[in-house]
């Protein structure tokens, strides 16, 4: 990965042959596409003009498809805990008792049909039960269950809306909103009957309304006002996020509902996609170009969610040193409890934080896909966009950028 | 100055649709509207023509004039005195008139959007799209009119200076279709007129209102009221345009078999008519989209359903056949049944609406037939109450000589085939004899260029939908019998409404050497 991150054209070529794996019907098969994007490539280094030496015949194409769908598979294990939920219990417990709860993002296709969003919903039912019947088992972890709030939910399932309806689109937010509703409301009822939690992901721009307005209105239904925890996410990439954040803290403010809201606070992984949808429209981009922007923006918002404490549960989900080390350090300053900010991290490349956070006595959260090959697949490529960018903090750090540099105030 | 794309609304945004909503109401109350026949500025009958809303037929959108043969006669003979001026003014100065009225379109964007709505049941987006790309067209064209204006380089030789310019052609006639309603018609017009020729617009008789806001855009910005006459109504004012020995250059975009037909009348030269007419034709398409096995199918089905069934399939670049490989065929479609059974098919005034109405009842009838040739896989099963609904439709593996494989349907009708491999696939796009748009869904850079050479399609578009060309970035036109090969909105488009002049000087007495 650190030879990708030097060479742009070289880094395209291997996330698009990530991309086609799951695709490709044979060895030969793989290895003819990693040449074909191979050759699109300028300047090759050395390693790489003898992959594509091998492909000129079958059986070296036949040991190339084998290597590089090896290593793709090598990656996805990285990120990925399990292809279901019941396999990825082991592991699951596993960074419990070393401290670290988890937060269950089930992969798949996209949904384009009743058939797919039915298919997803029944997963995500799965998902809970199983992870509900397992968790009792657990060992007691206090920093993981509890804050001066309450107790906390071990089970925690992160759910896509545009996983759980087709109709989903921009212009018409109500339709998919509508939809993504009858498909929700059973998982929270069925979540607050097993204490689960439930957390609502945030995706592109394009579902922002229908995703905002869904959380508003289900979370308020009367039948719902008990339970379950429930959660949102806000992306401090976007311009319009201050809004966000304030919309959902005077919802949160004058709810009924008996739990306060979890608001996971990420930078966003889906900067690519919004540059580009909106520079083909000739938009001004949602999100901010320059990252440091969003760093300081980040910030901002974790101020924010901090001081609507107790309405909301803050959730810090970030890679980055200083955005981390500010939540900490702002939650002290404002006299929280350290047990009343949760730091989350992704599976695969927040590992090292997370340990080093648990030794703290941080309650720390790692989202953990689960799912298969072929649908881990778009996900896989996006964390690899954002993690060898040349301006994200991992690939920094990976580099050799002096820590000072990389802790200045954005 | 460098040309960009009049970007679209962003509708993702509530107070935007709320602004649309509101000018629609704006519009309401003005129903209906008058579009008279107007030749040299002189305003002509405003009767003979109703304009109605295909979602709610009992809706009167506009009164509308219908013209005459001896209304288009009138026209041409305007233009002829138009011309005189307008085509001797300076590049410039049409360029920025042209210019102007873009800006009045801009201005209007709404009204003209909610007016599309009403008038040709085009659904929010795509009614922006197309007041967009009518104000494209002007700004293109006036861009490329004043590079064309600048001539072309020539090798020069000692004692001799050679230039070549273009100069307009003369009365431009242009006949529009419906279906872009802005658009189209004011593509062709702008570029009759960017160049310098004086243009008669015949719009479809489904649209005359779009076409008369049109005209009245650039009637105010400064055309010539001479320079540009409008013919609303129905084929015979096209057919005497076309025939009419004072027409220099016939743009059309619609049926093949009007656009033949144009082809045939133009090519007579009767006593008295100096000059040979051209012939702009832009005409049908049976396009196909190519799914390779390597495909990503969740990029696949919401771009071919998008291509095949948005705005009612009634986009002569929308997708009729699905050409997929028999690896991706049964999981493709699996997914793309169910991706039909939740079209959202309603009035094109609610922001939901995939599949609006189809334009006339003809239409709906025509479409109905074909859907009738075959067993369908998937269709959505209610429809709305009133309006030329049909229902949108996928089938699958039909026998080769169905006419729904060949013939161009213009509706929300989706057939997929089976192929052994992309090439096959290929032979069957090589044995119609269309060549609009085409697309290709492979992940293989090896496929994408083997067939990117081999597809005669006009447009290829390849890992995406096939519709929704832009103005200087997608240059849109068929090729065989699906057109000229003009590509509206592209650097070689305005050529075909100028002719070349070549001047050589002989330098040797000028006494001084020229270089």
């Amino acid at each position: 990965m650190q030879l990708a991150s030097h060479d742009a054209e070289l880094r395209a070529a291997l996330f698009r042959f990530v991309d086609v794996t799951p695709a490709c019907r044979s060895l030969d098969d793989l290895a003819t596409h990693l040449t074909g994007y191979l050759e699109e490539v300028d300047e090759r280094p050395p390693p790489i003009e003898a992959a594509m030496r091998m492909s000129g015949t079958k059986a070296g194409r036949a040991a190339l498809g084998a290597a590089a769908a090896a290593g793709v598979r090598h990656m996805a294990h990285r990120f990925i805990v399990g292809e279901t939920p019941r396999a990825a219990l082991k592991t699951i417990r596993h960074l419990w008792e070393n401290g670290a709860a988890v937060s269950l993002d089930l992969l798949g296709e996209a949904t384009v049909t009743e058939a797919e969003a039915d298919r997803y919903a029944a997963r995500c039912l799965d998902a809970l039960e199983t992870l509900a019947e397992a968790a009792g088992s657990w060992p007691e972890r206090p920093v993981l269950e509890t804050d001066s709030l309450g107790r906390l939910p071990r089970v925690n399932l992160s759910v896509k809306v545009s996983a759980l309806t087709p109709l989903l689109r921009p212009e018409a937010p109500d339709v998919g909103r509508e939809d993504a509703a009858h498909r929700m409301r059973p998982l929270l009822l069925r979540a607050r009957e097993l204490g689960a939690h439930l957390h609502i992901d945030m995706e592109s721009v394009d579902t922002i309304e229908a995703t905002l307005g869904l959380v508003f209105e289900l979370l308020d239904e009367p039948e719902l006002r008990e339970g379950p925890s429930a959660g949102v996410v806000m992306q401090a990439y976007l311009r319009e996020s201050p809004d966000q954040l304030q919309r959902v803290i005077d919802w949160a403010s004058a709810t009924a509902r008996e739990q306060p809201i979890v608001v996971r606070l990420v930078k966003g992984a889906y900067w690519d996609h919004e540059v580009v949808d909106a520079r083909q429209h000739g938009w001004t981009p949602p999100v901010f170009e320059d990252k440091r922007e969003s760093d300081r923006n980040f910030e901002a918002l974790t101020r924010l969610l901090l001081e609507a404490w107790p309405h909301v549960r803050p959730a810090i989900a970030s890679h980055n040193l200083r955005s981390v080390a500010h939540a900490l350090a702002a939650a002290r300053e404002l006299g929280r409890e350290d047990r009343d900010i949760e730091f989350q991290v992704l599976r695969g490349l927040g590992d090292d934080l997370a340990a080093a956070l648990a030794d703290l006595g941080q309650r720390v959260r790692i989202y953990c896909p689960v799912g298969d090959m072929v649908a881990g697949m778009a996900y896989l490529v996006r964390r690899l966009l954002e993690n060898t960018s040349n301006e994200s903090f991992l690939g920094e750090q990976q580099r050799g950028t002096p820590i000072e540099q990389l802790l200045a105030a954005p | 100055m460098s040309f960009r794309n009049e970007p679209i609304l962003e509708l993702r945004r509530a107070p935007v649709r709320d602004s649309l909503l509101e000018a629609l109401r704006g519009l309401e109350a003005r129903l209906p509207l008058e579009a008279p026949v107007l030749v040299g500025g002189e305003r002509g009958s405003a009767s003979g023509l109703h304009s109605t809303d295909p979602g709610a037929p009992e809706r009167l959108v506009a009164r509308a004039g219908s013209a005459t043969e001896a209304d288009a006669s009138a026209a041409v003979e305007a233009a002829q005195r138009g011309f005189r001026d307008w085509g001797a003014r300076p590049a410039a100065e049409r360029a920025e008139i042209l210019r102007g009225a873009a800006a009045i379109l801009r201005e209007r964007r709404l009204e003209l959007a909610a007016l599309q709505v009403r008038e040709c049941a085009k659904p929010w987006p795509e009614a922006d799209g197309d007041v967009c790309e009518a104000i494209d067209f002007l700004e293109y064209y006036a861009l490329e009119a004043l590079n064309l204006d600048a001539g072309r380089e020539l090798v020069q030789a000692p004692g001799e200076r050679n230039t070549m310019r273009y100069a307009p052609r003369g009365v431009a006639a242009v006949i529009a279709p419906w279906n872009f309603p802005l658009a189209i018609p004011c593509g062709m017009t702008a570029a009759a007129l960017a160049a310098g020729n004086a243009a008669v617009l015949k719009p479809a008789e489904q649209s005359p209102a779009s076409a008369g806001a049109l005209v009245d855009a650039l009637h105010e910005a400064g055309v010539p009221r001479n320079a540009l006459s409008l013919l609303p109504g129905y084929g015979e004012a096209g057919a005497a345009l076309v025939r009419d020995p004072g027409v220099h250059v016939i743009a059309f975009t619609g049926s093949s078999a009007v656009g033949l037909e144009i082809v045939r009348a133009a090519a007579e030269t009767p006593e008295g008519q100096g000059h040979v007419k051209r012939v702009v034709s832009e005409m049908g398409g049976k396009n196909c989209v190519i799914v390779d096995a390597d495909a990503d199918l969740d990029e696949v089905v919401p771009e071919l359903i998008y291509s095949a069934f948005g705005y009612a399939g009634q986009k002569c670049s929308a997708a009729a056949r699905a050409l997929v490989h028999e690896a991706a065929a049964d999981t493709l479609l699996e997914r793309l049944t169910g991706a039909v059974r939740v079209l959202d098919v309603g009035q094109a005034d609610r922001f939901a609406t995939e599949v609006p109405p189809v334009i006339e009842r003809e239409a709906q009838e025509r479409v109905r037939r074909y859907a009738a040739m075959a067993e369908p896989i998937a269709q959505v099963e209610s429809l709305p109450d009133g309006g030329w609904f049909c229902a949108p439709t996928l089938v699958a593996d039909l026998p080769d000589d169905s006419p729904v494989l060949s013939d161009e349907i213009f509706g929300p009708l989706l057939a997929l085939t089976r192929v052994k491999s992309v090439d096959e696939a290929c032979d069957i796009v090589d044995a119609l004899p269309f060549a609009l748009t085409g697309g290709l869904f492979s992940r293989s850079p090896a496929t994408v260029e083997r067939m990117a050479a081999r597809l005669p399609v006009g447009n290829l578009y390849v890992n995406r939908g096939i519709t929704g060309a832009m103005v200087g970035r997608q240059p849109f036109g068929g090729n065989r019998r699906s057109g000229i090969g003009s590509k509206a909105g592209g650097p070689d488009y305005l050529l075909q409404f100028v002719e070349p002049r070549v001047v050589t000087e002989n330098t040797m007495r000028h006494g001084i050497q020229v270089d």
